[in-house]
């Protein structure tokens, strides 16, 4: 195998684990926008999504002995739909119940909040699952495909795919449509747009529900890949977090760069640097450094300067 | 006499907590407590749950033939999490407030090679069933005897090790090999111990990565190793990241024998990676040459947990105990 298709390969894989972190960092990244707060429940918010898919595909097809076909794919997708609505309300529901009333509180108390709804979410599904992974049987024949000397499996496309097509619904939702527009509005100033008449409390609930959905998407496309487990949004959505930092937290366009880049850096920067795999997390968070140093607002952050 | 000698060892074990730990410390009452500790949640759960299933068994069987000198064994498990801090908590616990006399585990090396320093100490007995790294008893750099209250019932990794690159050298005639390993010290020490043998021997190992315990995502180490074409890769790690690593190999189209340690003789592997597992050969401890104590604990254990067939980590963990 050629240096080449080597590194090729590695872009592929990297690329599939990048679209996952895209559509997770989105969550962070809108809320941001709008809140100036980090929503740290949002990685458990995955996790809720990726245990509805997985229980509800189980329900539907038999789970893992159920040879995949038409029925299998069309049981993800309605597991996957019910998954993203149950997510959607259960982060309207934490944004009312957790961090609504602290809204005019110091900013570190709906941090501290997010933190605790992210410990009960975590241990509830512990409690109620069990703390073993399961795995989330493929819906469809998962055999690899090869392409030269390159490996690409089906789940690979379907990650790549369904990220691209959600990627590219938020995009336009967001610009074209009423709804995108408040969001827009709010997220450059909140009191303003109140007083232009937008609902900010409507557009924070359907920030919240539509970063909830991508999680779930992003949670269920992952399980494949990461098992599901009730401590599996943490380090997915600490990585998730950090693509939404590197891209520009608060700019969606940054959010999906962001991951994509966390990903393939994941997947390329050991062997490029000729340093142990082990050591890929710290190449990963060496570079989130290096590009707070010389761009604190991330690559497509805008550079403003605080008013004096 | 495999039984002869376990409760010899229990008899010695509680006497030299007793001696230890002054005047009847441990033996408080009319119970000698003994304490278990291992992952009982968790993605390791399962290796902590039979390890401990198997002492319950062991103790329950010493507990009906009368105890040790008229007094009964009681158990107490507490849960690592298969984590060197939890399980330094544990240890507290057991060894402050309910003064054991002895401790059954920690069922994992890296948490092992911390409270075996413990209970030197402290001089509480430590018996794991199952912590394979040759510093666990030894532990040279602090304690140049080595550590007289601590033993294990399984072969220290320089023995699996040794045995392991011996079996591939000479037994599966491999010259060229990978290994893919967790930086823990588990993991990596069986993975250096086997490279050592096999290249005193002849053999190359062509690719050596690692992972991190709790990576998902394995395709870039499997992808390098693709490249050194080897003969086989040998996984030395637990049951969680072997399982990704076979299935993400078979996607990536790595179709070559996969060779790991006694961690895989976990059955969960079968759970997660059901199609993934055949023709992975795993160096582990024998279970003794058909001896029909081997058979009755069997029969015991099935008996008594609903079927469930003990792996070599309870095996070894009822002989601890």
């Amino acid at each position: 195998m050629s240096t080449l298709t080597l590194y090729m390969q590695y872009i592929v894989n990297g690329l599939t684990l990048g679209a996952i972190y895209s559509l997770i960092a989105l969550g962070y990244t809108m809320v941001y926008g709008i809140l100036k707060f980090i929503n740290f429940a949002h990685g458990d918010i995955l996790m809720v999504g990726a245990f509805i898919g997985l229980l509800i595909y189980n329900g539907l097809t038999g789970g893992e002995a159920a040879d995949p076909g038409a029925w299998t794919l069309i049981a993800f997708f309605i597991a996957m739909i019910i998954s993203m609505i149950a997510c959607a309300l259960l982060g309207m529901l934490i944004e009312r119940i957790a961090y609504k009333p602290l809204r005019n509180a110091n900013r570190l108390a709906p941090l501290l909040s997010a933190i605790g709804v992210s410990f009960i979410l975590s241990n509830g599904a512990a409690w109620i699952f069990g703390t073993q992974s399961r795995r989330f049987p493929y819906p469809f024949n998962n055999e690899p495909i090869h392409i030269g000397a390159i490996t690409i499996t089906p789940h690979q496309i379907v990650v790549i795919v369904v990220s691209v097509i959600m990627m590219v619904l938020l995009t336009s939702f967001v610009s074209k449509t009423r709804m995108g527009k408040a969001m827009r509005a709010a997220s450059l100033d909140q009191s303003t747009s109140m007083l232009m008449g937008i609902n900010v409390n409507r557009v924070i609930s359907l920030t919240f529900a539509i970063g909830s959905a991508l999680a779930a998407v992003g949670g269920i496309l992952a399980s494949f890949d990461f098992r599901v487990y009730p401590s599996m949004g943490t380090m997915t959505g600490l990585k998730a977090f950090v693509a939404a930092v590197i891209g520009g937290i608060g700019n969606i366009q940054g959010a999906m760069i962001g991951g994509v880049l966390l990903g393939i850096l994941e997947a390329v920067g050991a062997p490029l640097l000729h340093i142990p795999n082990g050591m890929r997390d710290t190449v990963a968070f060496a570079v989130l450094i290096i590009v707070l140093l010389v761009k604190p607002d991330g690559i497509l952050g805008k550079n403003e300067r605080e008013k004096v | 006499m495999r039984k002869a000698i376990a409760l010899l060892l229990v008899a010695f074990v509680c006497l030299a907590g007793v001696v230890a730990g002054g005047s009847g410390e441990g033996g408080s009452g009319d119970t000698y407590k003994i304490g278990f500790i291992g992952p009982l949640t968790g993605d390791n759960a399962n290796y902590g749950i039979r390890c401990s299933n198997a002492a319950r068994l062991a103790i329950d069987e010493i507990n009906a033939a009368g105890g040790i000198d008229g007094k009964q064994l009681e158990l107490i498990a507490e849960d690592s999490e298969g984590t060197v801090d939890k399980a330094l908590a544990s240890y507290e616990k057991l060894a402050y407030m309910d003064e054991v006399c002895a401790i059954i585990g920690p069922v994992f090396t890296s948490p092992a090679l911390a409270v075996a320093q413990r209970c030197q100490e402290d001089g509480i007995v430590m018996v794991s069933p199952s912590a394979t790294h040759k510093d666990v008893t030894a532990q040279p750099a602090t304690n140049p005897d080595g550590l007289n209250y601590v033993f294990r019932t399984v072969p220290s990794d320089a023995l699996q090790s040794e045995v392991a690159g011996h079996y591939f050298y000479e037994v599966l005639g491999y010259r060229n090999l990978a290994s893919l390993y967790a930086m823990n010290d588990y993991s990596q020490g069986l993975a250096l111990g086997m490279k050592e043998t096999f290249e005193a021997l002849g053999g190359k190992v062509v690719a050596e990565e690692t992972c991190m315990v709790g990576d998902k995502d394995f395709r870039t180490q499997l992808t390098q190793i693709k490249a050194a074409n080897p003969e086989a890769v040998y996984i030395p790690n637990y049951t969680v990241e072997d399982a990704q690593i076979l299935e993400q190999a078979a996607q990536l189209g790595l179709n070559v024998r996969f060779l790991s340690s006694d961690g895989f003789s976990d059955p969960e592997i079968y759970n997660l990676a059901p199609d993934f597992t055949d023709g992975v050969i795993y160096v582990g401890p024998a279970q003794a040459e058909a001896s029909s104590l081997l058979a009755d604990f069997q029969a015991a254990y099935a008996a008594a947990y609903n079927g469930d067939a003990p792996d070599s980590f309870a095996t070894n963990s009822y002989d601890a105990t």
